[in-house]
Parts: C-alpha cells; sequence; structure tokens
C-alpha cells in the first residue's frame, strides 16, 4: 500500500491527522499550478482550499486504484476553472459597479525576481485552456492520457491545445525579436 | 505533435522558469488544515452508506425455512406483549424513530474564511437574504467564520456578506447562475434528514 493509500486509511479510521500529511505532501505542487493557473496568489489560496477541502469531504469515495495525486489533481484542475469562471464573473460585476472597485483584491504579483513576473504575465496571456493543457504537460510532466483522465478532454485535442500553447509563446518570442 | 518534439529555446526558457516552486503565505496551509478540522470525519458517511447500501443474501432453502419461522415467532411475541398485564390492550404509541423527520430539521453548517472580516453574514432564500438574520461566528484561532442553521430539503441558493458590503460565494461549493443583481451566489442541496 502506498504512503496516500495507507494516509487515506488512517483519516477514514478517524486519525484527521493522516490528512495533514497529505496535505504536506500536495501542497506546494498543488500551490504551483495553481497559482500559474490563476496567476495571483489569493484566487490561487482560493482554490488550494476549496480542493483540499472538497477532496476531504469526498475522501470515501476515493477509490484505492486511482493514484491519490491524479484524484487530487483532477479536483484542483475543476476548482481553478471554477476560480477563473467566478473571477471573470466577479471582474464583469467590477466593471458595472464602479464603488466595488474600491474592494478589489489584492493583485500582488507571487513574485518578486524580473524572469518569474515576467513569465507569469507570458502565461496569463495565453488562452485558459491552451495554459491548462501547456501546464500540465510541461510544468507539472503528466502524460497525456494522465491529462485526459483529469480533464476529461481526449488526448487528440490535448495535443493541440499544447501544440498551439507552443505556437502562440513562439510568435510571441519573434514579435519581442522584431520589436 | 509528438511528446518528443523539439521546443522552441525560449518556449524551454518559460518552461524552466514556470517549474520554480512559488511562494505562498506561509499561513496558507495552517488555514486549509484548521478549515479541515471544523469539517465531520469523512468515514461517518461511508459507514452510514455502508451500513444502507442495498446488498444479496443468498440463502439455502434450510436457513430460509428457519429465518423464516424466526421471524413468525417474533411476531407472535411481538402480539403477545401488546396486552397488558390486566388484559387491556395497550394503545399503540408511534415511536420517535417511526416520525418522519420535519423537513425544517437538516442542520447545515456554513464555513467562510475572511481573516480581516470585522463581521459575516451568511444571506440566502432560507432568511430572506436579510443580513440581520444570520450573523456568522469568528473562530477562536482567527480568519474562520461559521454558523449552523436548520434548512429544509432541496436546494438552496446562499452567499456571505462581508462587513455589510462585500458579497461573496463560497469557494467550496458549487457556483449559482447569476442572479441578476450582478451577485455571485452558491448552492447547497439538502437531502432529507440529512446533517451537517
Amino acid at each position: 500500500m502506498s504512503d496516500d493509500a495507507a494516509d487515506v486509511q488512517r483519516v477514514l479510521a478517524g486519525d484527521v491527522d493522516a490528512y495533514t500529511a497529505l496535505v504536506d505532501r500536495y501542497y506546494d505542487r498543488c500551490a504551483r499550478f495553481a497559482v500559474r493557473m490563476l496567476g495571483n496568489r489569493d484566487d490561487a489560496e482560493d482554490a488550494l482550499q476549496a480542493t483540499f477541502l472538497r477532496a476531504y469531504r469526498a475522501l470515501d469515495r476515493y477509490q484505492e486504484r486511482d493514484r491519490f495525486s491524479a484524484w487530487l489533481y483532477r479536483i484542483l484542475v475543476n476548482q481553478c476553472r471554477s476560480v477563473a469562471a467566478r473571477r471573470a464573473h466577479r471582474e464583469r460585476v467590477f466593471v458595472r459597479e464602479e464603488a466595488l472597485l474600491l474592494n478589489a483584491p489584492d493583485r500582488t504579483p507571487v513574485w518578486s525576481g524580473e524572469d518569474e513576473e515576467f513569465v507569469q504575465r507570458v502565461l496569463t496571456e495565453l488562452d485558459p485552456l491552451l495554459r491548462e493543457a501547456f501546464l500540465l504537460k510541461y510544468i507539472e510532466e503528466l502524460s497525456y492520457e494522465e491529462m485526459s483522465a483529469l480533464t476529461g478532454v481526449g488526448v487528440s485535442a490535448l495535443k493541440m491545445r499544447v501544440k498551439r500553447a507552443c505556437d502562440r509563446l513562439r510568435e510571441r518570442w519573434e514579435r519581442i525579436k522584431h520589436d | 505533435m509528438t511528446d518528443s518534439e523539439q521546443l522552441h529555446p525560449y518556449v524551454e526558457w518559460i518552461i524552466r522558469e514556470a517549474r520554480r516552486p512559488v511562494v505562498t503565505d506561509p499561513d496558507a496551509r495552517d488555514r486549509v488544515i484548521e478549515a479541515i478540522r471544523v469539517e465531520p470525519l469523512p468515514r461517518r458517511t461511508a459507514v452510514v452508506r455502508r451500513i444502507f447500501a442495498p446488498r444479496v443474501f443468498r440463502l439455502s432453502p434450510v436457513t430460509g425455512a428457519l429465518l423464516a419461522a424466526g421471524l413468525v415467532g417474533i411476531g407472535v411475541i411481538a402480539g403477545a406483549v401488546s396486552f397488558n398485564r390486566d388484559g387491556r390492550v395497550a394503545v399503540e404509541q408511534p415511536s420517535v424513530a417511526a416520525k418522519p423527520l420535519p423537513v425544517s430539521d437538516t442542520i447545515v453548517k456554513f464555513v467562510f474564511f475572511a481573516p480581516r472580516a470585522q463581521q459575516v453574514s451568511l444571506v440566502g432564500d432560507f432568511n430572506d437574504w436579510d443580513i440581520a438574520k444570520t450573523p456568522m461566528n469568528r473562530s477562536a484561532r482567527g480568519g474562520l467564520w461559521s454558523v449552523t442553521v436548520p434548512l429544509s430539503a432541496g436546494r438552496h441558493v446562499y452567499a456571505f456578506v462581508v462587513d455589510g458590503s462585500s458579497w461573496s460565494a463560497d469557494p467550496s461549493a458549487p457556483f449559482a447562475p447569476d442572479d441578476g443583481f450582478g451577485h455571485a451566489n452558491s448552492v447547497k442541496l439538502v437531502g432529507r434528514g440529512s446533517s451537517l
């Protein structure tokens, strides 16, 4: 039995502290994906909290034949999509209601380094579906089959999204070079 | 496109930079753990589900006959004890367990994280969206706000209102369709007789 499966069994047997071990094991990796995907710390932390809460509430439905990390990532990807949709909705509301702009959440960039800020800006420019596929493939280093299981999108469509993301980045480089 | 396709050096540089770990609020992980600790244990639902899950029992003809005879015996004994000592028939009282739960008896706990809030209220279709009706309580350790309310079975739309004006959906619940007033709401589905 893997460490993850053993910890899940301990939680289901009533040991809440075992869930802390699972959170510790996956928090940083999930945080990286959420921040890269959503582009700011506040939204990423919302997605992370919702992900670990939902996973905890659904832990008795987790099947040991699945890898815990893949199961958790499926929840994370969905939560990032929800937070992004909510943010888009919120930003539309802000445009309509100027007074609410005063309460807009802090959008402080996560990184202090110039390269890191630049990379985040470049990623944020990508269409969200292309960004999601690109991050899962090259940052989280998942196989296309794993990505398909996570997202519910076919392998060929995912390959196309990753290719388009790479094309967009390369085109951006060409524009920079000629400016 | 294949996995081994040669990447443009600029794309490779982006990948290398994006793989670096991110810096997050060091307290954020603790807030996750704090939120988990106020949740009911997940095993409870597993045990309940296991108990009430439909099962198929296979009985041999002999075992079946014995079981049937036993059930008839229980019925006879139950009939016998329904008479008082003086021979009068006891008035049958409905047992508490047999009563259907009133539809508003489902207790639901709402939890919201808002470390900088001075006050948080729960509003929804169950309290006429009145900010004053359901104030939430701040946890002893800070940013977590919670309240328990009795809800009827069915679908409920709700939101949290921070400091009397800032409207927020529940990040851990499904998102409700736009309410037409520019507010983000969440959805809670309540089963009859469920709790928390």
